[in-house]
């Protein structure tokens, strides 16, 4: 692992790093669905089939990526391992701790149930009208925040969320209905096992190994991605009669090119996405990555265009392309008024002779981020994030000036920060 | 891995002269995050250092010799608690 010391700065500010990684994450997971889609539709595979040479072939060049990232290269003076760049707390291919390693295993148990599931319903006739709904996610997640985070989300946060949610569907909306059954195996199965995947990545990725260094997103898909193929492959094999493996065999060298697409895809994917959960909630960030749903408009029509039928026949109904028209606005007025309303403080705080440790007491209060007792002219530092100052001065320093023992509060806003 | 000392520098930055000071203080390799702030404090910037001597020399001779700094406060953390 890098020392954080050896780090320097980032070149782009802390927000724009957050908004990009998610957004990336989107963008790639669009690359992978697309090849995936492409694969299942040139082949006469059936998608579970599909999925579990597909999941395999993902592990194979998941772990040869981070191995060829674990070498080393001096640069600037610093032997750093090519990886670096991707996530600044990788180093090389390892096993980790055992508490990180007990959530990974977690995470990569409740992918396995979800990936089944996901293989199970595209393989379903009316499975394309049902899957968008899978953005429901996003209310387990809002909720999930509200458990994890010491902090309520502000009504800009649930309506910006509300609005990209709505926004997805109307892009998911086709003139065809759905059965029930496949309507609760997304609801269910399908969408608390993502939520749990979702929590238990970001908190690996919030464990501190030393002072300042986390665990890395690389290390994280390879060990997750082991535990989910084999949770998978072990609910699957009741599935893949002898048939089944004969069309594999049969099926797997053809393809295998748009699984190794799909994979490289997905492997960039999951490291923007679990490195931006590391950065902020995962509504706000599962929000920003469902913009894969809105560039799979697009990517649709174009691809059509050039390959007629390559992704179905597309429906012509002008009222079907005015909802997905007001689901992409949706979705974008969402994303934009996420990024535009976020504002970080510092607090400096000092306290009167004879005051005991009130660390613990600040760090309690809702909306403090960190919490550092200092050496100094002030005695304390407060890290604080709100999505307005009225809330910023209502909710976090009302309560801080409270807390018996404080002399003197100072607020500074930051406007501009690289991390 | 021994523990590592942890500071934030509080400054003053001379009118006009936030920008360029930004930019020196990002090619500080402990340096792990700098914020520009409005209020009683123009930057703050929280370094992280292997040892309280490397901690004076980056102040010294590389913080105090960046243009366009009037004033700085140094503020070691004894202890921290992150989300």
């Amino acid at each position: 692992m890098s020392s954080r010391s050896q780090r320097p700065v980032s070149r782009r500010s802390a927000s724009t790093l957050f908004y990009s990684l998610a957004l990336g994450s989107g963008i790639m997971r669009t690359l992978s669905v697309f090849f995936d889609d492409f694969a299942l539709r040139t082949s006469s595979l059936a998608p579970l089939a599909y999925g579990f040479l597909s999941q395999w072939v993902s592990f194979i060049v998941t772990i040869s990526a981070v191995v060829i990232l674990s070498l080393k290269h001096t640069k600037g003076g610093k032997k750093r391992a090519l990886g670096y760049s991707l996530d600044p707390d990788f180093a090389r291919l390892r096993l980790l701790p055992k508490t990180p390693m007990v959530y990974i295993f977690l995470a990569g148990f409740f992918a396995g149930i979800s990936t089944l599931v996901y293989y199970i319903l595209i393989g379903a006739s009316d499975a394309a009208t049902v899957l968008p709904y899978g953005q429901l996610v996003i209310i387990y997640l809002l909720i999930a925040d509200l458990l994890a985070e010491k902090d309520t989300p502000t009504i800009i946060e649930v309506q910006s969320i509300i609005s990209i949610l709505f926004g997805v569907l109307l892009v998911g909306a086709t003139p065809s209905g759905f059965d029930i059954f496949t309507l609760l195996m997304v609801l269910g199965p399908l969408n608390i096992s993502s939520a749990l995947v979702t929590y238990y990545q970001r908190k690996t990725k919030r464990y501190e190994l030393l002072p300042g260094l986390r665990v890395d997103s690389l290390n994280m898909r390879v060990w997750s991605l082991l535990v989910l193929n084999l949770v998978m492959s072990g609910l699957a094999l009741p599935f893949l009669q002898e048939s089944v493996w004969q069309s594999m065999i049969i099926g797997f060298f053809p393809l295998v090119g748009y699984m190794i697409g799909s994979s490289l895809a997905t492997f960039f994917s999951i490291i923007m996405y679990v490195r931006a959960l590391g950065r902020g909630k995962m509504a706000v960030v599962n929000s920003l990555s469902s913009i894969s749903v809105v560039l799979g408009v697009p990517i649709t029509a174009i691809g059509s265009l050039l390959l007629p039928g390559i992704f179905g026949i597309l429906d012509p109904s002008a009222f079907i392309w005015s909802l997905k028209l007001f689901g992409i606005i949706l979705v974008l007025i969402g994303v934009v008024a996420l990024e535009a309303s976020d504002i970080r403080s510092i607090v400096l705080i000092k306290v009167k002779p004879m005051t005991g440790d009130l660390l613990p007491a600040l760090f309690d209060i809702k909306g403090v981020e960190k919490a550092a007792a200092l050496a100094g002219n002030h005695d304390y530092l407060l890290s604080i994030k709100s999505r307005n100052l009225t809330k910023t001065r209502s909710l976090i320093l009302k309560k801080i000036q409270k807390i018996e023992g404080i002399s003197d509060v100072e607020t500074i806003v930051v406007i501009k920060e690289y991390s | 891995m021994t523990e590592k000392v942890h500071a934030y520098i509080l400054m003053d930055i001379e009118l006009g002269m936030t920008d360029e000071v930004v930019k020196a203080l990002r090619l500080i390799d402990e340096a792990t995050s700098v914020a520009v702030t409005t209020g009683g404090y123009d930057i703050v910037v929280l370094l992280e250092t292997t040892n309280l001597e490397e901690l004076y020399d980056i102040t010294v001779n590389k913080i105090h010799k960046i243009p366009g700094i009037r004033d700085t406060q140094t503020a070691v953390v004894e202890k921290i608690i992150t989300v």
